[in-house]
């Protein structure tokens, strides 16, 4: 039995190695492609970003003397 | 020296590739599932970023060395090493071999982490250096080893997307901040939202959002009618005095050594004096230098540590100790003092730490002479609310221990959210085995007693405006106030 379920909000990890798996399929076998999948590239890099500021948003400093 | 080829460079990045699939990316989830580790959500980022950067060497691979992919690999190292000082800023200051995690060759990930994008950047930097400048080739299909490094990185992205999938779960889920061991049973997984709903405001110091002390004590209510303990004796001032000299900067704190009656005092401006038993000489002055080479922060407390031994403390509770010496060295304390009369030594300096009173400010210091211990209170803020206190061995000024005072018989808070958290003390003394500290906050006049750690009785003391200094003189207690005005008063009875 899987976990329990929350709302809808579509940024996780899963996704972000999908997307990264999109990007490098294109590169490889679909070269004329390479507009979207820099395009991937660069959404993969934002929800990365946004996935580790949900979870650094209390201190986006290190926690430490500065 | 020989250029690097755009062909020679397209090789180099396949094995750039190769080995951070292989190594770091490839190697979390081989620790996955050979030893259940889960990545917690700042994980996740850092491991996604790495294997971002290899995505853009074999953009790269592909395409040749455009402009948009530098930027990125660039931009992806210097982020990658933020998160990886992020993360680490969470454990870096624990013990020794603490961590988050299972450490790997004698870091733990996080730490690794920041290795991994340094590396690349600097890799980044030599490619760059040696690259030959010609137009580039353009899209070219990888071949041999790049067509392994293709290979290689969809395997491995393939088995960290499982990995996700497992521990974090489909969308909408995303990483926790406590994963729970990896497991390919599904009854063990746990998708979760907390980190999303959590309530967790935007902050962007979080915990470290202290505000400066000497701004909680000027703001502090001064009235003791309002203060969190209930019903308490008053204790009236039976006198004003004055210091008797002009000091340079407001006072900050005030001691006096029951064994000569000298007076110590310490002003805005890192000034330090010495003072006779009238008040009215000064003995010795210094200024001390506050930003070399320890900061010493603003000075807020003074204390006599026996004999000729003197100890000054800043609100960031760094300390240091002097003496008066008529053979002071001129020129080795000239990198000590920004002035002096010439006839004062630095013994030494250095900054006390702390554990339950970590991240708080003081404004007082005191030395208990039966212990042969110094001592510091506290001073609560919103994100610290609790009032500690430090005490600190003579000999070598580490902590020795740290306590939160015990409401004592007869003293009762005025309602359940009061505490004494909500005093501020800017002054304290020691004399029979008591700790005698003022508070700038309520006007009230705290007394522990340093045996059983317990709040034994508090005072309302009416009349005091900005209090900074505490003094024991026999049967009476010295309240220096910032105005260099002293509120003499008898001390209470135990």
């Amino acid at each position: 039995m899987g976990p329990s379920r929350a709302v809808n909000l579509p940024t996780m990890e899963f996704l972000n190695f999908l997307l990264i798996l999109w990007a490098a399929w294109l590169v490889w076998r679909r070269p004329q492609r390479e507009s979207l999948a820099f395009g991937l590239l660069i959404a993969s890099c934002l929800l990365m970003a946004l996935l580790f500021f949900v979870g650094a948003r209390g201190s986006i400093v290190p926690g430490v003397n500065l | 020296m020989r250029a690097l080829s755009e062909e020679r460079l397209r090789a180099i990045l396949a094995w750039v590739v190769i080995v951070l699939v292989s190594g770091p990316v490839a190697g979390a989830v081989l620790l996955g599932v050979l030893d259940g580790d889960s990545p917690c959500i700042l994980c996740w980022a850092q491991r996604t970023s790495m294997v971002l950067i290899a995505l853009v060497a074999l953009f790269v691979l592909r395409y040749g060395p455009r402009p948009r992919y530098l930027g990125m690999v660039v931009l992806l190292g210097v982020f990658g090493q933020y998160m990886a000082l992020r993360h680490s800023g969470l454990h870096l200051a624990r013990d020794i071999g603490q961590g988050f995690s299972a450490p790997i060759l004698g870091a733990h990930t996080y730490s690794w982490s920041w290795f991994v994008h340094v590396t690349v950047l600097a890799v980044v930097g030599v490619l760059l250096l040696f690259l030959r400048e010609v137009a580039s080739e353009g899209d070219r299909e990888p071949r041999g080893v790049g067509r392994f490094a293709f290979g290689l990185f969809i395997v491995v992205v393939s088995a960290n997307a499982l990995q996700a999938f497992v521990s974090t779960g489909p969308p909408p889920f995303m990483g926790q901040s406590d994963p729970v061991r990896l497991s390919l049973n599904p009854r063990h997984w746990v998708w979760s939202m907390d980190e999303l709903t959590s309530p967790a405001p935007i902050s962007l110091r979080g915990s470290w959002t202290v505000p400066r002390p000497e701004a909680t004590a000027a703001a502090a209510d001064p009235d003791p009618a309002r203060g969190p303990l209930a019903n308490l004796p008053t204790l009236t001032v039976s006198g004003w005095e004055r210091i008797g000299v002009p000091l340079e900067g407001t006072l900050r704190g005030l001691a006096r050594d029951s064994a000569t009656g000298r007076y110590l005092a310490v002003t805005e401006g890192y000034g330090v004096y010495l003072l006779d038993s009238t008040t009215s000489r000064v003995l010795h002055h210094v200024a001390l230098d506050g930003g070399f080479s320890i900061d010493l922060a603003p000075l807020s407390g003074a204390a006599f540590l026996g004999g000729d031994t003197l100890a000054v403390v800043g609100t960031n509770k760094s300390w240091v100790l002097l003496r008066p010496d008529a053979a002071a060295n001129a020129g080795e304390m000239w990198r000590r003092f920004r002035a002096t009369d010439g006839g004062v030594s630095e013994l030494g300096r250095g900054r006390f730490a702390t554990v339950r009173a970590r991240q708080q400010y003081v404004l007082s210091l005191a030395f208990d002479p039966a212990a042969r211990e110094l001592i510091t209170v506290s001073v609560p803020s919103a994100r610290q609310r609790r009032l500690v206190v430090s005490r600190f061995s003579r000999r070598d000024r580490m902590l020795s221990s740290e306590f939160a005072p015990r409401l004592g018989a007869g003293l009762a808070a005025r309602g359940e959210a009061r505490s004494v958290a909500e005093y501020v003390v800017t002054g304290a003394a020691v004399a029979d085995g008591r700790l005698y500290a003022i508070s700038a906050a309520y006007s009230t006049l705290l007394v522990v007693d340093l045996a059983t750690r317990t709040l034994q009785a508090a005072y309302a003391v009416p009349g005091l405006q900005r209090p900074v200094g505490l003094a024991v003189r026999g049967s009476q207690i010295l309240v220096a106030q910032a105005d260099g005005r002293i509120a003499a008063m008898e001390r209470p009875a135990p």
